[in-house]
């Protein structure tokens, strides 16, 4: 009998009353023994009978496929094929209205500006490090593109000027840069100055209009113009609207902060202001080294 | 005869893979708008130079570094030559300090490449900026350069992975 006290089976019956007496216990003590062992049985049940349902479910999926096999793979690879065509199509819409609304823009200040071809052009890098938001466009010297056209968007606001043109891509410093500087005014009261970028301002998105007279009558929500003095920028192009208004340090004249009309950090397309000279050129030498590869 | 034949052949692949992920890297880093936060945008070019020189030897590591540092001064349309300098410096002593120091594994990479970006950024930030003498420079530095190195270290990981795995699938072992 002491022998019997060291078995293992007793061990086991005894660990299995222990268990059976916990339980029971516990059932007591929430109110709920009838309940108690099935609520037991059903956590040992359930995961297996989710295991033994997703198979089961399983084997009558497989089945079913077996039998309509033909079927559902025939009209699973005509949905794939029309999904294919829809989203392709949906690609092409996207870019045509975005291009229809460019050239309707670009159509409404092509007759502002005669002299001038405007080529649209889509940006395609900007660098990280970048302060003032410079950024590179998918239009070059193929398409006729020099260092030091202007840049604008498709609303007609100046956005910089190319700094670089290579054969396929061109670099764009914007008008946020404190080295672009564009001779500018007011359009309401004909005040010059010059609009330039600023260190200080160009994390806001914003420029800055500098020697304007001390007796500008200037407002804030003013539209600022270029000039076109010194033939860089073309006269009257759009720049942006004024939002502050204050003296200059040296206290001699006014400088106003400057709202560019787009927002530069984000831009998405713009236009190159293509001069009709550098187009022409452009075609004709293209132009001869088609007939010269006919010839 | 084959098996050297099949060794260059791996080298090549390997090669011609982390010149791939480098372009990607490139094209991902210039991407308008694609992982920006605020003002902040990762640097993706220089992690990817500093796992391939910390898998590599420190000479091939500073030679990947410096196509990596060409690519990126010319997407980022700067005089070529400083990036190229400054990644391939970063490139050689991170590879020397993997060979002598330090263990590579997720947390050493992360502290490697933040200093790494560290160090490449403010360079250009002192050539770019602070040297021009434009206003408020510390405001720039905090809000802008900090938080390109916090974001670029977080993403480290991710591209010694990458590299790691080419570099596991094209090693001779294999």
């Amino acid at each position: 009998m002491k022998d019997f006290f060291q078995t293992t089976r007793f061990k086991v019956l005894l660990a299995v009353c222990v268990v059976l007496s916990g339980i029971m216990a516990y059932a007591g003590a929430n109110g709920r023994l009838q309940s108690a062992p099935q609520e037991l049985l059903t956590v040992a049940l359930v995961p297996l009978q989710k295991i033994t349902a997703i198979f089961s479910n399983g084997i009558s999926g497989v089945a079913d496929h077996f039998v309509h096999l033909d079927d559902v793979m025939a009209e699973n690879e005509a949905l794939q094929q029309e999904n294919a065509d829809l989203r392709k199509q949906l690609v092409e819409l996207d870019r045509y209205k975005a291009e229809n609304e460019m050239f309707r823009s670009a159509n409404n200040l092509k007759e502002e500006h005669p002299e001038y071809t405007l080529l649209p052009g889509f940006v395609i890098g900007r660098d990280p490090l970048d302060q003032f938001y410079s950024f590179t466009i998918d239009v070059g010297t193929k398409h006729g593109v020099q260092r030091g056209n202007v840049v604008i968007s498709e609303h007609g606001y100046l956005v910089g000027m190319v700094l670089d043109a290579t054969y396929t891509s061109s670099k764009v410093v914007t008008i946020l840069n404190p080295t672009l500087n564009a001779s500018g005014m007011v359009s309401r009261t004909r005040d010059s100055g010059l609009v330039t970028g600023s260190d200080w301002l160009a994390s806001e998105g914003l420029c800055l209009m500098t020697n304007l007279p001390r007796s500008t009558q200037a407002a804030v929500g003013d539209e600022v113009i270029t000039t076109g003095m010194g033939e860089v920028f073309p006269a009257d192009l759009l720049i942006g609207r004024v939002t502050e208004i204050e003296t200059e340090s040296t206290g001699q004249s006014m400088q106003a902060k400057i709202q560019p009309g787009e927002d530069i950090s984000s831009i998405k397309q713009v236009l190159v202001m293509l001069d009709t000279g550098t187009v022409v050129a452009e075609s004709t030498t293209q132009t001869a080294e088609q007939s010269d590869e006919e010839g | 005869m084959e098996s050297r034949y099949r060794l260059q052949r791996l080298l090549f692949f390997k090669w011609l893979c982390y010149s791939l992920v480098l372009l990607l890297g490139a094209a991902l880093q210039t991407t308008p708008g694609f992982l920006t936060i605020g003002e902040a945008k990762p640097v993706l070019i220089l992690p990817i130079c500093m796992a391939v020189a910390c898998i590599e030897d420190p000479y091939q590591g500073a030679w990947f570094g410096l196509a990596g540092g060409l690519i990126w001064d010319w997407t980022a349309g700067r005089v070529p030559g400083l990036l190229a300098i400054g990644v391939a410096t970063v490139c050689f002593f991170a590879s020397i300090a993997v060979v002598l120091i330090l263990r590579i594994n997720h947390m050493n990479f992360v502290l490697l490449a933040a200093a790494g970006t560290w160090l490449v950024v403010s360079m250009d930030f002192v050539f770019n900026y602070w040297m021009r003498s434009y206003v408020q420079p510390q405001v720039e530095y905090l809000s802008r350069i900090l938080p390109i190195v916090v974001f670029t270290a977080a993403l480290s990981p991710f591209m010694m992975m990458l590299i790691k795995r080419i570099q596991k699938k094209f090693s001779p072992e294999e």
